[in-house]
């Protein structure tokens, strides 16, 4: 019996390591070409594409901290898809992208590249620009869509991703700006400035706290307040610049320092993530909360998370605004089905469904000049939460993103001088 | 017979920690490193960050262990005698067992924080304005919500240890001792505790062993500033800068090596302790 198990374990180790073997040598194994040959013959018209699609199912990886997007995407995107194309979209919810990122480099170290398990990803800013610098995307689909002619392509907070050129390599799905959230009932006037919530943060201890980057709500705050403090975002524009970096950043850390001992728990800790934030400002531990998404303070109005009484507001100087798009992996093999459902995301009636603040609120990203007549008087008739600020007033006061490599500097930065100070 | 259950144990665990041992000396072709290098450690041990990490998870791990044996030891005692509701106390002492740790941290949130449960209670019952004025027992320095928790699953989970360890040797010794005009606390220091000690030595090895790596706890329950050792390497793990891997994986072979350790050495406690 022995000698038995001992063989059975040997064959075991033997089989694996032959597995792995096989996975590294695609020409060796059949499957392997198949799976190749199919992601190679993505045709170039767009009906043969649809045609390819039928039938494919399409695993869309996102983040999954809204209740309210995840909703939308399984409830009227999917039921769309598949009424209209046939394709079977199950949605994944993660809570970072780098659980998707760290997916497709495994599957790509495994040398999984015909059949990944990822087709289409929600994505932006940083983890984009690790995912290209990864080599983990399949490129340059999107301008082949057909809803792409209602996208301003010379717009350049959508042909580039933090400042990163798209290229193709990622289809727009969204508009984010930043904005801060506050209870009317508690405080009559917001500070319209970064310098006035200094002064307020400061007259009123304990009340005020930002998620700790490199949480992307708390991270944007930080620049924002770095914005200020440099004296304007024109120094901080294009490539990373380590000589302007220690020049000018010392200033932003000098003013996070200087509110510091006036923040919840004296600032000597931070809420994890936006989620802990939301919570403090839900239960009246803080009374700030701030969030990208200018129609989210009405959605959690409209579910009962927030008081009645909230509402948003943008610095009269401006706030960051920015692009979210979809993308999918190099290794996925339905290409077709993501292209449709990316297709989808873009149409008018998908945009316009997302914008109902009952379904997200997320800005969209069509251009109304570019729209046939019908669909720009749908778009103008939006309507606008409780909370929503109007799109004139967001329009208004929109700052430009950072390219990622100055994010990941901050980010570090305000962890080595603040955080751990 | 171990053969299968082995072969799994090494090819999955063994296998995992073998690849972050690899990455770890630097290997990681996918960003085109390839080369042998100790790197990853010299930035770890050099980081004063990891110290201050080190000393937090060590007190997380020896505070949670030290409260729940005297507590496992004193609900042990309690429960072993014959009384009317023994069944059902020992029923309600094992009822957290079965319950995660994760499920354990967020109801230690809804309780404790400083707009928790009995937050709202105090402020009923007018004794604090504010939810400032509670005290900070979560997300605070001293990770005291944390020990709670782990506190609150591993004193049930030792008491019971110690219960069948009790249950097993029988009162008769304390029984003779008693007749030889032993008073209480001699019965137990002199009798109860010398049987006591193997089941409390393992099971608070085991119990420091599991603190000192778990993760969802302080990564709900703690201070964003200095975080528990687990949490510092999950960040790592999942920073955007593929460069951080190989710390991250340098991290986690620290942490194994550690819970090694103190596996090494329960192993070598309990031989000499054997009766």
């Amino acid at each position: 019996m022995k000698k038995y198990t001992l063989l059975l374990f040997l064959l075991l180790l033997v089989g694996c390591a032959g597995g792995n073997a096989a996975a590294n040598h695609p020409d060796s194994s059949n499957e392997m070409e198949d799976a190749a040959a199919a992601s190679d013959a993505i045709p170039t018209s767009w009906d043969d594409i649809l045609a390819q699609a039928k039938g494919q199912e399409v695993n869309f990886y996102m983040w999954g901290g809204s209740d309210l997007i995840n909703s939308w995407v399984t409830g009227y995107v999917a039921e769309a898809v598949k009424a209209q194309y046939d394709i079977t979209l199950n949605m994944i919810p993660i809570t970072d992208a780098t659980e998707y990122i760290n997916k497709v480099l495994g599957e790509k170290q495994a040398g999984k590249d015909g059949d990944g398990t990822v087709d289409l990803v929600w994505v932006n800013g940083e983890n984009f620009r690790t995912m290209r610098q990864g080599d983990l995307l399949y490129g340059n689909w999107a301008g082949d869509l057909p809803n792409m002619a209602y996208v301003n392509a010379a717009d350049p907070s959508v042909a580039n991703d933090f400042g990163f050129p798209v290229d193709g390599y990622e289809s727009p799905y969204g508009k984010a700006q930043f904005v801060m959230i506050y209870d009317s009932a508690r405080i009559a006037e917001p500070p319209k400035t970064i310098a006035a919530l200094v002064a307020w943060i400061k007259a009123n201890p304990g009340l005020f706290t930002y998620p700790a980057p490199p949480d992307f709500t708390g991270s944007a705050f930080v620049r924002h307040v770095c914005y200020e403090a440099v004296g304007g975002y024109d120094k901080l524009l294009g490539e990373f610049n380590q000589a302007v970096f220690e020049a000018e950043i010392p200033a932003c850390w000098a003013l996070l320092n200087e509110i510091e001992p006036f923040l919840w728990r004296e600032g000597q800790t931070y809420p994890e993530s936006h989620a802990r934030q939301q919570e403090l400002f839900a239960n009246g531990e803080v009374w700030f909360d701030m969030a990208y998404n200018p129609a989210e303070a009405s959605s959690l109005i409209a579910n009962g998370r927030y008081p009645e009484t909230t509402r948003t507001f943008v610095f009269d100087t401006g706030t960051i605004a920015n692009t979210h798009y979809v993308a999918i992996p190099y290794n996925s093999p339905h290409k077709a089905a993501a292209m449709v459902v990316a297709n989808f995301l873009l149409s008018p009636e998908a945009q316009l469904s997302k914008a109902q603040p009952e379904n997200w609120g997320d800005l969209p990203v069509l251009d109304p000049a570019l729209l046939p007549a019908e669909w720009q008087a749908q778009f103008a008739a939006l309507p606008r939460g409780l909370a929503t600020l109007s799109t004139e007033e967001l329009a208004a006061a929109r700052l430009p993103e950072l390219q990622a490599s100055w994010l990941t500097a901050i980010e570090q930065g305000w962890e080595g001088e603040v955080l751990q100070k | 017979m171990l053969a299968p259950a082995l072969a799994v144990v090494i090819l999955l665990f063994g296998g995992g920690l073998v690849l972050a041992l690899v990455q770890s000396v630097g290997y990681l072709p996918v960003v085109g490193e390839a080369g042998f290098t100790l790197a990853a450690y010299r930035t770890i041990f050099t980081d004063p960050v990891f110290y201050r990490s080190l000393l937090l998870t060590t007190w997380i791990a020896f505070a949670s262990t030290a409260l729940s044996t005297v507590l496992a030891v004193g609900g042990a005692l309690v429960l072993r005698p014959h009384f009317r509701a023994k069944r059902f106390f020992t029923f309600l002492f094992q009822l957290n067992i079965p319950i995660p740790h994760l499920v354990g941290a967020v109801g230690i949130l809804f309780l404790f924080s400083q707009s928790g449960f009995l937050a709202r209670l105090a402020y009923l019952a007018g004794f604090i304005q504010t939810p400032a004025q509670f005290p900070a027992l979560v997300y605070d320095r001293y990770a005291l919500g944390i020990i709670l928790e782990y506190v609150w699953k591993s004193s049930c989970f030792m008491g019971i240890i110690l219960l069948a360890n009790l249950q097993s040797v029988g009162d008769e010794y304390e029984n003779a001792a008693r007749t030889l005009g032993a008073n209480r606390w001699q019965r137990f220091r002199y009798v109860t505790l010398p049987f006591l000690t193997p089941g409390i030595v393992s099971s608070s090895i085991l119990v420091f062993a599991f603190t000192f790596g778990a993760f969802e706890v302080p990564l709900l329950l703690g201070q964003r500033f200095p975080s528990a050792l687990p949490v510092l390497a999950y960040r790592l793990y999942a920073d955007v800068d593929l460069q951080a891997r190989p710390e991250a994986m340098a991290l986690s072979v620290i942490i194994s090596a550690v819970i090694a350790g103190l596996i090494f050495v329960y192993m070598h406690v309990t031989r000499n302790l054997r009766l």
